[in-house]
Formats: structure tokens, C-alpha cells, sequence
């Protein structure tokens, strides 16, 4: 009998990180610990903006213990060239400087970093670090901000750092004249952040003219080429390690201003040092993102069928955005039409500096086309009459519309958004709902359904994206390691990996292991980032294991006297087709290749190892979902309870369905978040307000409802046809869940058009009006 | 997130405990359970130069029958008390103000005498101890102390308790009869602390209210007790709990507002817990 060909793409294979990581074995940054080790504790701006007009560090040197304090005159001068692969070496990016320079810019703006025997004596050392400041009148709102004469960065006029357009705005304007309904409102969504489990971190270790970082990243190959640039060493002579790291979402894409500090101080201190930010530290300095408003508006026919879409987005970038954030901003001009038939679009942003927090990456950065795109749906079906479902029915593309070019010269393809939308309707059972609905309405109960629909794009081709290496070496036992970049931060990578290269190769899955995050020892790789590693790590194993596979039919047939096509692999085996008596095991086979090269056939080269680069067959993978929450709404109290919560997606076939539907769960938990509980909030003097945990409240188990997937698998242009999922999640939930709520009410004659709804928003949302 | 340096002291008995919070003076903070204190060390909100840890004394843990009340050790944790049918056949809305207290994993090292004299005034215990009229006992090298719990609470996380002042347990009345108790909180979520609360404590003698007491938590820099007049000798049949829960909130001023909602919201909320403790509390009384 024919061994039966593995095939564990595709399969819910249990996940190869949970036996180390469920028993406490995983290698976080922190659990690095280094001969003589110190500890960095950074020195931060109590204030919103203020000039620097002195800082003495005196008391905290004379603090036992203490290593040594850096200001910005010591580490800023260091930096040769500080730029991101991601935006490139030409575009002019916004200021970045390692410490503050004369100004604080935002509450947590880190001013010096002192480095001590123990993160305690850090602590007690940076209490001592004397800074005067002359405050300044501060800009807590990016509002104000947005054109003042004040100016938060010299340079940037107006506090704008980019603009950018369709320039459709006359055509947009004429079609609205002419509709038979313009909707037209503005919608506000609040800052909040990515907040992984394990904040940011890093260690530093100077020894031999080579600098070695043990780093919590999605991208070991970007911090060490950040690194490289920064310190003009190249990157032979720096090693970056990366283990275990517990959650990115964009903000570990690229190393921020503290690390940039780490970096620049390795080579001034005598041992390794480790920075761990704090949970405070994260909240206040980590970043925030989401912060951003505009006006939407929408033009249908007597069908209520689109006519034209226009968004005039604003968005807040902090005071130190990272990366550069103008360029995201585009993304969501462009795409505000989504899954819809849009024959006319306009769009305009405006990127403006605030004294907060710089906007970090995060998941589906731009995220805010979706908000914005489906409440105004949902507004608008309200004011024409029409059910919200109905409405996206009659406007939305299906598989025959494909390839697709919108109205901003997107050219969507290999997608079914109808197909999925209507899967979700039906995993709902709408008709059924809007019955309970009703029932409920009858008893004074507030019931709601909302429904988000996105097209996002993923495994974007630019710049380092484009291409992702595999090494595969099969050791002379036969066992098989797969040695990738990585960036895993939770998102099942190393088992991705291991799937499909026990596939590539007909090995037993049991023999395959893959080494991941270590820049000594992996191929150049982008990292996790824009949705991109399943279909990256699919190509990079592909073509690699090709080279192999080659390889292993090779000494197969020759040592079973076979010809070449005749030889199967599978399950670490090589065997005759039609004679399986006839076979040799990997092991076997790694033995020739290794230690018997004798009974190599002639011109087969020694040993079973390959490297191989995989480039990205299209510019972007389009993927796309529906989310469909149901909720009820406690009018007295405010209270939102969910009730059901139906993801329906199309991520191509996928590789691990558990993986799929992790990523899946974890974004929409993080867009739950963002419509009902996050807000990273300051006060009118620029003061974060929530930088704890008592007052940053994100979803537990207890306010998040068990979440129901569809799957519908349209294959993209790329290997195994398999598309990106990490972003999707955070994308699609807040405006379902905005959307629920806003259906509950809709009786009462609500419209909501800002973000977050907490139980207070939504008492006062039904308090004006009833009037 | 590490605490600024401070001398760790673990004394064994009582006496101990108190010859050396009187020999620390002012710059020491006595540590029950730690869920509050040290979160707030670790932030350097707060910093003393010695901390008390008064886990050890075994004095301070215990819940018994204590003629017609029911006694607590302070360091007796939330969990036992979760756990304790004892508690729950003597003090119905201790029991079922503990689940509301964070998390079970808080609630293993939390304690009740640790909630009451860290005073937060949206806390669950210090409402109930003022809705009950609880007994608070103290120690000092002054002697010991009882003080009733409507003039314990002094202001947000102060109270009666002096520096060198232990609290060593918490008598709360057994209430006789035909009872009922009722506690409703609003939070954002399950185990934070509340928007607004309400207790309600109810005894009934046939169809008459015989006594009342209606505790509010989070609706002031103290948990605070709700006027009452007109309830006893009415029946619950003829008072509307809306009604009730109006009033108690009327005279309220100075109730929180903060990123999470305004006094306005708290208020009306609160009011809108009052009536459905009551209700529930009411129903209970009834079935009795």
C-alpha cells in the first residue's frame, strides 16, 4: 500500500508553541539575563511642552549603584542615519530624536536614561535626576493644533505634516446636486493602542566591536538594520535575538525612540544593559493610534444605489509618530469606497503633530476607512428607509466583479466580498433576528444588529516586503530545520512553518523544526507586519524545499533503481510508486547525503541543504470579511451587552484554520475594545489620564461573547493561494459593534457618530435625544 | 514600576504589630493584602519608609458567631469569605458584595479589613459595612478601640484609623426575621470598581417595613447611607422603588466625575441601582 501523501496545510495541527509557552518556558526579553547586567530607566517629561533649561544628573551619579545618566547631548550627536525600510532613505520623515532636545514635546517624552545594578536603583536614580522646565502653552488636541501659529515642530507650519488628495472634489460636489439622497456626518473615533501583554523591551550588549540585542520586535532584520544605520555599524557586527515576544500589533514593528537609546548607549557602558518599559511606561510612551476624525459623505440614487463617496479625514500623529505617518493617512483616503460599486470617489487627509503621545503602527493602521465607511452606511440606510443589509446588497461587488478598479484606482481581485457577506448574514440568521428584535421592542427591551464589511489589503509588496528567504537543512539524522525571520508575536508562526514544510518536503511533521527571530543565523526577512507572513512564509518555503525535494528524489531513485517522477514522498519516506516495499527513510537518505557520498548519484552535490528568496507575485493580496455583532442596550444604565458575533472571511485556503481564527478572535477583540471600552485620553493640559490599567480598560473574557467564523476560500495570487488575516479583525469590529448599538436605539432616534460608546456615552446619546 | 526602598517588617502577634507601628511613627503603612497598596508603591503614588505586613498574626483572620453579630479578622481574605456559609446564613450582603470585588485572583489576597481601611469609596466592603452599621475594632499601644462605621470613613482612602492604629476585626449586626439584602452595582466591567452602587438591608414584619437601610458606594468621597424617612412602617407595596431610588440620590453633592462618567451619570445610575436593590430586597424580605 501507497504511504497517503501528508498534508498538513489546511489541518487545525496543534500548535508547536504551546508546550513551552502554557508552561512558563518561553524566552521573553526579559527572562534574558547577562553577565554584570545593568538596568536603563528612562528620565520622562512631566509635562506636555516645555523648554529644557537644565538638567543635572549629580544626585542620581551619586546614587549607589548608579552606572551612569545620559542626556540628549550625549546619545543625539551618535546618530548617523536614522531611518525605516519601510519609508525609505529619501523621504522626509518626521522628527525622531532619541532624548528630547531643548523641548519636551508630550507627557513621557523621555529626557534622560539613567542605568543602574537594578531597574529599582534606576527608579530611585531617575527621582534624582534634576530637570528645569520653563512650560509652554501645550496642544492636547490635535484640533487646536491643526493650523495654529504655534508651532509644535519647527518647520512643519500649521502643525501639518503631509497633506495629500484625490483633488475629485468638484465632480463629488455636482453628483451630490443631483442624488436623490446625500447623507453627509462626521465621525470622531478616540486614541487607543495597541497595548500587548509584554511591553516593549530590549537588551544591549557592547563586546568585540559587535553589538548583540536580545529584542521583543516583530522584526529582528529591521532592528538590526535600524541599528546599523543608527551607529554606522554594519550589520555583520550586530546580532539581533528574538525568542519569545508576546504580542506586537504593530507597535514592535519598528524599534522607537527608547530603543534607538539602548542602541546608541551599548557602546558606553561596559556590560550588557536591559531596558523593560513598564505598563505605565507603555501607555504613556508606547504609542497611541486610531486618533482621528472626518467627514464622510454619500450620495445614492432613488435605489440607493451609490453614486459618489468623499472623506475628508483628519488625523491625530502625536508628537513623535512613528513611522512616517502621511503616507499611511493615503491608505485611508483610498480606501473609503471598501467591497462597494462606488463610481465616483474623492478624498483628502491632513496628518497634524499634537503634544501627545507619537501614533505607533497598529493592526490596520488604517482602519478608520472602515469606521467611517460603515456607520454612514448604516446612517444613511436609516435616513433613506431602506434595511442596512438591503442597502449593502445593492451595492456590493461580488466574484464576477472581479478584478475590480476603484474609483481611486485600487484594482481589487481574487475576492467575493457579497459571497461572504452574505454567508455572515446567514450564520446570523437576520430574518430571525429582526423578529427576537422586534418581541423585544414590544417589552421595552433594546435589541440591535450591525453589520461592517471591509476589503483590506494584504501582503503589500513594497520596499523589504517583497521578498522572504527560507533556509531548510535536513541534518544527517534526517531531521529538518526550517530557518526563517520570523517575528512571531503569538501569531503561530513557527507552526505555519513546520505545516508546510513537512507538506513541501513529504516529511513527517514530527521531524520538522524551525528556528525563527535570530538575524545570525536567518535569512533577511520583513518580520510580521501588514498581514503578510502566512502567504510570505509559505512562498519562502516553497521555493526552498523545490531545491530539496529535488535533491532527495534524486538519491532515492537512484539508490531504489527508480526513475525520478516514480519516486513519492511522504511521511519522511521515499518510495517506488506502485512498489512500496521499495523505499528509503529521509533519515537514510540524510545519511548518504552527509556521510556516504559514495552512493550519491553522479553530479548530485553533497549534503541536504538549501536557501531560497521568495518575491511576492503581486503588489498586494486583497482579502475581506463581514462582522456581523448583535447586542442589547440597557437604556437606563447604558450598558452594552453583545450577544452573538459572526466573522465571515476570505483569506484564500487557509494554512491552520486555529491559527485563522486566533488572528481573527484577537483583532476583534481589540476593535470590540476600541468601540466600547479603550481610550488612551488626556486632559485639557495634555495629562494622560488612563495610564493604568484602572482607568485603560480593555475586554475581558467576561464582556466579549463567544465569536462564530465562516470561511470562504478564494485563492490569491500568491503561493498556495493563501492571503493575509492578521489585520482584519481590528478592522472590521468597531463599526459592527457601533453599529449594533446604534440599531438598538435607533427607535429613540439616535445617531452615533463618535467613539467610544461607554455606558456614559450611551446615557447621554439617549438623553439628547429624547430632548 | 518598582517601589522606592522601604524596611519589610513581619510581626507575629498583636502586640508586636503595634509597638511597632507606635516606634515607626508616621512614616509607616501597614500591609494587609496588598492589592491596592502595592500597585500604588510600585507606581510611586505613595512611598513610606517602613511597611507593616500583618499576614502573620493569626488574631487578625477568622470569621465566627459573636453573639447577635457576626466577627471577621481583618486579614481574613474576600476569598473566605466568598467560600464561608457561615457568613453567608448571618451577613447575606457581605456574601454577595464579595463576588463583585476585581477578580478571584484579587479576591484570594485581598482582605476585608484591607478593603475597609484602604477606603476607596466606590469599594463594595465599606458600603456594606456602613449600610449594616458594622463595628470596626482597633488596636494601638493606646489600648483598643471600637468605631462605628458611619464615622470611620472620613474621605477618599482616609479615615478614623491613626498612624500607629490597627484595624483587628469587623462586627457586623446579624439582622433578625423576615430579611432581605440586596447589592447593585454599574461597572464598565465585571470586577471593576463601580460606576455606582447601592445596598439595601430590609427587615419585615408582616406587611410592614420594620427597618431600612440603603448604602450608596461611588456617589462620594465616602460610601454613604441614603435617607430613609417615611420607610419604616410602610409597606413595600405602596412605595415605588423608583421612587426610592430618586430620593436617595436627591440630596447627593459632590459625586465623582471622571473619563469614565460624569456625576450627572453616576447619579441617575445610582438611583437606578437603589431601585433595584430594593426591589430585589423586598422580594427576598417578602418570601421570608
Amino acid at each position: 500500500m501507497l504511504p497517503v501523501a501528508a498534508r498538513y496545510a489546511g489541518s487545525r495541527v496543534q500548535r508547536v508553541e504551546d508546550p513551552r509557552l502554557l508552561t512558563g518556558q518561553g524566552t521573553f526579553v526579559d527572562d534574558v539575563v547577562r553577565p554584570g547586567m545593568l538596568h536603563a530607566c528612562f528620565v520622562r517629561s512631566p509635562l506636555a511642552r516645555a523648554r529644557i533649561l537644565s538638567i543635572d544628573v549629580s544626585r542620581a551619579l551619586e546614587l549607589d549603584g548608579v552606572a551612569a545618566v545620559f542626556v540628549a547631548g550625549d546619545l543625539n550627536p551618535d546618530v548617523r542615519e536614522p531611518w525605516f525600510s519601510t519609508t525609505g532613505k529619501d523621504v522626509p520623515d518626521t522628527p525622531r530624536p532619541p532624548l528630547a532636545e531643548g523641548e519636551v514635546r508630550f507627557v513621557g517624552d523621555p529626557v534622560a536614561v539613567v542605568i543602574a545594578r537594578n531597574r529599582y536603583v534606576a527608579e530611585d536614580a531617575a527621582d534624582l535626576v534634576d530637570v528645569e522646565f520653563e512650560p509652554l502653552p501645550a496642544f492636547a488636541s490635535y484640533t487646536d493644533a491643526n493650523g495654529a501659529n504655534e508651532r509644535i515642530h519647527d518647520g512643519y507650519a500649521a502643525n501639518v505634516a503631509g497633506q495629500m488628495g484625490g483633488g475629485n472634489g468638484d465632480k463629488v460636489r455636482a453628483a451630490c446636486e443631483t442624488a436623490a439622497h446625500v447623507v453627509s456626518e462626521t465621525i470622531y473615533q478616540q486614541a487607543y493602542a495597541a497595548v500587548p501583554m509584554e511591553t516593549r523591551g530590549l537588551v544591549v550588549e557592547w563586546a568585540g566591536g559587535e553589538l548583540t540585542m536580545w529584542a521583543a520586535t516583530q522584526a529582528s532584520h529591521e532592528v538590526r538594520a535600524v541599528a546599523s544605520r543608527l551607529l554606522g555599524l554594519a550589520e555583520n557586527r550586530i546580532r539581533v535575538v528574538a525568542r519569545d515576544t508576546g504580542g506586537g500589533f504593530g507597535q514592535k514593528t519598528l524599534p522607537l525612540r527608547e530603543e534607538m537609546c539602548l542602541m546608541l548607549l551599548a557602546r558606553r557602558v561596559p556590560a550588557a544593559v536591559k531596558w523593560i518599559e513598564d505598563r505605565r511606561e507603555n501607555l504613556i510612551g508606547a504609542g497611541s493610534a486610531r486618533h482621528e476624525h472626518g467627514t464622510a459623505t454619500m450620495a445614492f440614487d432613488a435605489d440607493a444605489r451609490i453614486l459618489a463617496v468623499a472623506i475628508d479625514h483628519v488625523q491625530d500623529v502625536g508628537a513623535y509618530p512613528t513611522p512616517w505617518p502621511v503616507g499611511v493617512a493615503a491608505a485611508t483616503g483610498l480606501l473609503f469606497p471598501g467591497p462597494y460599486r462606488v463610481p465616483l470617489a474623492d478624498w483628502s487627509t491632513t496628518t497634524v503633530f499634537s503634544n501627545t503621545v507619537g501614533r505607533t503602527a497598529y493592526r490596520g493602521p488604517w482602519q478608520y476607512e472602515t469606521v467611517a465607511r460603515e456607520m454612514m452606511l448604516d446612517i444613511a440606510a436609516r435616513r433613506i428607509g431602506i434595511d442596512p443589509v438591503e442597502l449593502r446588497r445593492r451595492n456590493m461587488l461580488g466574484a464576477d466583479d472581479m478584478p475590480y478598479a476603484n474609483p481611486n484606482w485600487m484594482t481589487y481581485d481574487h475576492m467575493a466580498p457579497i459571497q461572504v457577506f452574505d454567508k455572515a448574514i446567514e450564520l446570523i440568521d437576520y430574518e430571525s433576528f429582526r423578529h427576537d428584535q422586534e418581541v423585544a421592542r414590544s417589552e421595552g427591551r433594546y435589541l440591535g444588529i450591525g453589520t461592517s464589511s471591509y476589503v483590506e489589503p494584504t501582503t503589500a509588496a513594497m520596499n523589504h516586503y517583497g521578498s522572504e528567504g527560507a533556509t531548510i537543512r535536513i541534518e544527517p539524522s534526517g531531521a529538518v530545520n526550517v530557518y526563517l525571520a520570523g517575528g512571531s508575536t503569538g501569531n503561530s508562526l513557527e507552526t505555519a512553518a513546520v505545516q508546510l514544510a513537512a507538506d513541501a518536503l513529504g516529511a513527517d511533521i514530527a521531524d520538522v523544526n524551525t528556528i525563527q527571530g535570530d538575524t545570525a543565523l536567518t535569512p533577511f526577512g520583513a518580520g510580521t507586519g501588514g498581514s503578510r507572513s502566512g502567504s510570505m512564509i509559505a512562498g519562502a518555503v516553497a521555493v526552498t524545499a523545490q531545491i530539496l525535494r529535488e535533491r532527495i528524489i534524486a538519491i532515492a531513485a537512484h539508490r531504489l533503481e527508480a526513475a525520478p517522477e516514480d519516486i513519492e514522498l511522504a511521511d519522511s519516506r521515499a518510495s517506488v510508486r506502485g512498489t512500496p516495499a521499495k523505499s528509503l527513510t529521509l533519515e537514510e537518505i540524510a545519511r548518504i547525503a552527509y556521510l556516504d557520498l559514495g552512493s550519491l548519484p553522479p553530479d548530485t552535490p553533497a549534503g541536504l541543504e538549501a536557501s531560497g528568496r521568495y518575491r511576492a507575485e503581486a503588489p498586494v493580496i486583497w482579502a475581506n470579511a463581514t462582522h456581523v455583532c448583535t447586542c442589547q442596550v440597557e437604556a437606563e444604565t447604558g450598558r452594552v451587552t453583545i450577544l452573538r458575533y459572526v466573522v465571515s472571511e476570505d483569506c484564500g485556503p487557509m494554512i491552520n484554520p486555529n491559527i485563522v481564527e486566533g488572528q481573527i478572535a484577537g483583532g476583534t477583540v481589540q476593535g470590540i475594545g476600541g468601540a466600547l471600552f479603550e481610550h488612551l485620553a488626556y486632559d485639557a493640559d495634555g495629562n494622560p489620564v488612563s495610564s493604568t490599567f484602572v482607568d485603560y480598560l480593555m475586554p475581558t473574557m467576561a464582556e466579549v461573547p463567544l465569536i462564530e467564523y465562516g470561511h470562504i476560500e478564494t485563492p490569491g495570487p500568491g503561493a498556495g493561494g493563501y492571503k493575509g488575516v492578521g489585520e482584519g479583525g481590528a478592522i472590521g469590529a468597531p463599526p459592527a459593534v457601533i453599529n449594533a448599538v446604534a440599531d438598538a436605539l435607533s427607535p429613540l432616534g439616535v445617531t452615533i457618530t463618535r467613539l467610544p460608546l461607554n455606558p456614559a456615552a450611551v446615557v447621554a446619546l439617549i438623553t439628547e435625544a429624547r430632548g | 514600576m518598582k517601589p522606592a526602598p522601604f524596611t519589610y517588617h513581619a510581626p507575629t502577634d498583636l502586640d508586636e504589630a503595634v509597638e511597632l507601628l507606635s516606634e515607626l511613627g508616621d512614616d509607616v503603612k501597614v500591609l494587609a493584602g496588598g492589592q491596592s497598596l502595592v500597585p500604588m508603591l510600585a507606581l510611586r503614588l505613595t512611598a513610606f519608609d517602613h511597611l507593616v505586613d500583618v499576614g502573620r498574626i493569626d488574631e487578625l483572620r477568622g470569621i465566627r458567631a459573636d453573639g447577635d453579630a457576626l466577627w471577621i479578622g481583618a486579614m481574613t481574605t474576600q476569598a473566605s469569605v466568598e467560600r464561608s456559609s457561615i457568613a453567608a446564613g448571618a451577613v447575606p450582603l457581605l456574601s454577595r458584595a464579595t463576588p463583585l470585588i476585581g477578580h478571584f485572583q484579587i479576591r484570594n489576597r485581598g482582605t476585608v479589613g484591607g478593603s475597609v481601611a484602604h477606603a476607596d469609596p466606590a469599594a463594595e466592603y465599606p458600603a456594606v459595612a456602613v449600610t449594616l452599621d458594622a463595628d470596626l475594632e482597633t488596636i494601638s499601644v493606646r489600648g483598643r478601640r471600637t468605631i462605628p462605621a458611619r464615622d470611620f470613613f472620613l474621605g477618599t482612602w482616609t479615615t478614623q484609623l491613626a498612624d500607629d492604629e490597627l484595624l483587628v476585626g469587623i462586627r457586623f449586626p446579624v439582622w433578625a426575621g423576615r430579611t432581605g439584602f440586596a447589592v447593585e452595582e454599574m461597572a464598565q466591567r465585571h470586577g471593576d470598581f463601580a460606576l455606582a452602587g447601592a445596598t439595601v438591608a430590609i427587615a419585615l414584619e408582616g406587611q410592614t417595613i420594620t427597618r431600612c437601610s440603603i448604602g450608596l458606594f461611588g456617589l462620594g468621597s465616602t460610601p454613604l447611607r441614603a435617607p430613609v424617612d417615611g420607610l419604616v412602617g410602610a409597606r413595600p407595596a405602596d412605595v415605588a422603588g423608583k421612587e426610592i431610588g430618586d430620593a436617595a440620590v436627591a440630596a447627593l453633592d459632590g459625586v465623582p466625575s471622571d473619563i469614565h462618567a460624569s456625576g450627572e451619570y453616576r447619579t441617575r445610575v445610582g438611583a437606578v441601582m437603589v431601585a433595584r436593590a430594593w426591589a430585589s430586597a423586598v422580594e427576598e424580605a417578602g418570601r421570608g
